[in-house]
């Protein structure tokens, strides 16, 4: 079906499910479908913040102070990072946004990615204060193997379900065969392939930034390199807000509150949605690997992080119905937790502006109770 | 009739199945007044939309002091932005 930029034919966006509907015409917020969307806008937009405020000057003697594998850990952690949000940055956009049929959804995914954008902008702002010329690092993030190989893995689902929806909008459904690979486009298998990027996009959101993000907060726990983790514990509150939107998705389907096939699909590809979590924990594990290759640093070894991940895969695969398939039960990480805290996030409200004000504004209820006092 | 700044029960069942009995605090949080009573709960933004303290409720009833936005299901509430308006029984996963 072709795709419109405003489709003329009058439509119930109530009646419209998440995916796959009729294009959005009318960007109204007035009627939601699903309004957890609406409020995460709300709440990402209270969030907003820009990587120049944060001052990451005495960072740069601090790294001169690592040790070379401290170093190796820092750097590697950073070159992943980007990684991640130059995917997600864009991905959710192209992927996302042609097939979306309800408004409150469109401007909640056009919102993920405009945050995920202020994230790649910050890892610039911490290497241009690190390095004269940070080029050699930005270079590296397409020549390391280490992390092409978790890019292939990461883009495949998005890049199959782009290219599957670019057939169906430019042939419709049929099958054909494009440089000698055969390829069958039927609503179902577009559905399929959504709801395995879902879950990719879900298990990144969920697992893939925790490993640098352990790294970057055991580092501030030293007192080293302070504006970096400042800039990372914005950047993890940010994500956490991603990571309730796709558990949202995910549930909505599995649950048959959105539509009827998604919810068979979900039933029907369980066993492949849990195999990309657990890759992603495996990969992740490898990562950590790799990191502490040439050394451990302080505070964090291999193990500990491992056991981390363990711990938050439990938590994240319980939240979308998978279980919890590993044995950890308690946080091997504790001091974690203070650094993911929301409102740790501030320091102060005159330096920059506290998210549940802002919120507050929006959503002040005020009772009739509350004049019951006031005379005039 | 349940008075909202009553103190309430609160049973706790952890991972091994032992209960703890705790009694409610008007002015705290259900994640504040388990913090109080040294019982560890996951926790991240405090706020109400990561869902990282994502707890079962066996039984009784809660108010949100903020609108959750975290995903959480019919048997399932968020300790950091919820105060108990009955008795409960809740279950800590991890």
């Amino acid at each position: 079906m072709k795709y419109t930029t405003f489709n003329q034919e009058k439509t119930n966006q109530l009646e419209e499910p998440m995916f796959f509907g009729k294009p959005v015409n009318v960007a109204r917020y007035d009627q939601q479908k699903h309004s957890i969307f609406e409020k995460l806008i709300e709440k990402q937009i209270s969030f907003f913040w820009r990587p120049e405020e944060v001052d990451v000057s005495r960072d740069r003697v601090d790294f001169q102070k690592l040790s070379d594998p401290e170093k190796h850990i820092f750097i590697s952690n950073l070159k992943y990072q980007t990684l991640l949000d130059s995917v997600q940055g864009r991905s959710p956009n192209i992927a996302f946004l042609p097939i979306i049929s309800i408004p409150e959804l469109e401007t909640w995914v056009e919102t993920w990615s405009f945050f995920e954008t202020i994230h790649s902008r910050s890892y610039t702002h911490i290497l241009r204060n690190l390095f004269v010329d940070p080029s050699e690092i930005f270079e590296d993030i397409v020549e390391n193997d280490e992390i092409k190989r978790r890019a292939t893995d990461i883009s495949r689902y998005y890049d199959d379900l782009i290219y599957a929806t670019q057939l169906w909008q430019t042939q419709g459904e049929g099958t054909y065969t494009l440089d000698g690979e055969p390829y069958v486009v039927s609503m179902r298998e577009l559905k399929k392939k959504l709801y395995l990027c879902m879950n990719s996009v879900n298990a990144l959101e969920a697992i893939r930034f925790y490993v640098s993000f352990a790294c970057t907060f055991a580092f501030a726990e030293r007192e080293l390199m302070e504006g970096n983790s400042k800039i990372i514990r914005l950047i993890a509150r940010d994500e956490n807000l991603h990571l309730t939107s796709t558990q949202h998705i995910l549930n909505l389907w599995a649950k048959g509150k959105d539509d009827s096939e998604m919810a068979e699909i979900a039933v029907e590809c369980q066993d492949e949605a849990q195999a990309i979590f657990l890759k992603a924990v495996e990969q992740e594990k490898q990562w950590a690997e790799y990191l502490f290759q040439h050394g451990s640093m302080i505070g964090l070894n291999k193990e500990i992080l491992c056991q981390y991940v363990e711990y938050i895969a439990n938590q994240r695969m319980s939240a979308i119905g998978m279980g919890t398939p590993f044995e950890v039960t308690s946080n091997p990480l504790p001091w974690m937790n203070n650094y993911l805290v929301s409102d740790n996030v501030q320091v102060a409200p005159q330096e920059s502006e506290i998210s549940s004000y802002l919120v507050g504004q929006i959503d002040s209820s005020v009772s009739e109770d509350d004049f019951a006092d006031f005379e005039l | 009739m349940t008075n909202k700044d009553d103190d309430h029960r609160i049973d706790v069942i952890d991972t091994v199945s032992q209960k703890v009995t705790i009694t409610s605090q008007a002015n705290k949080t259900l994640l504040e007044t388990l913090e109080s009573h040294n019982i560890d709960v996951q926790f991240h933004c405090r706020e109400g939309f990561c869902g990282a303290c994502r707890t079962k409720i066996l039984s009784g009833e809660v108010d949100y002091t903020t609108d959750p936005l975290a995903f959480i299901d019919d048997d399932e509430i968020l300790p950091c932005c919820c105060k108990p308006i009955s008795d409960i029984t809740i279950k800590i996963a991890f």
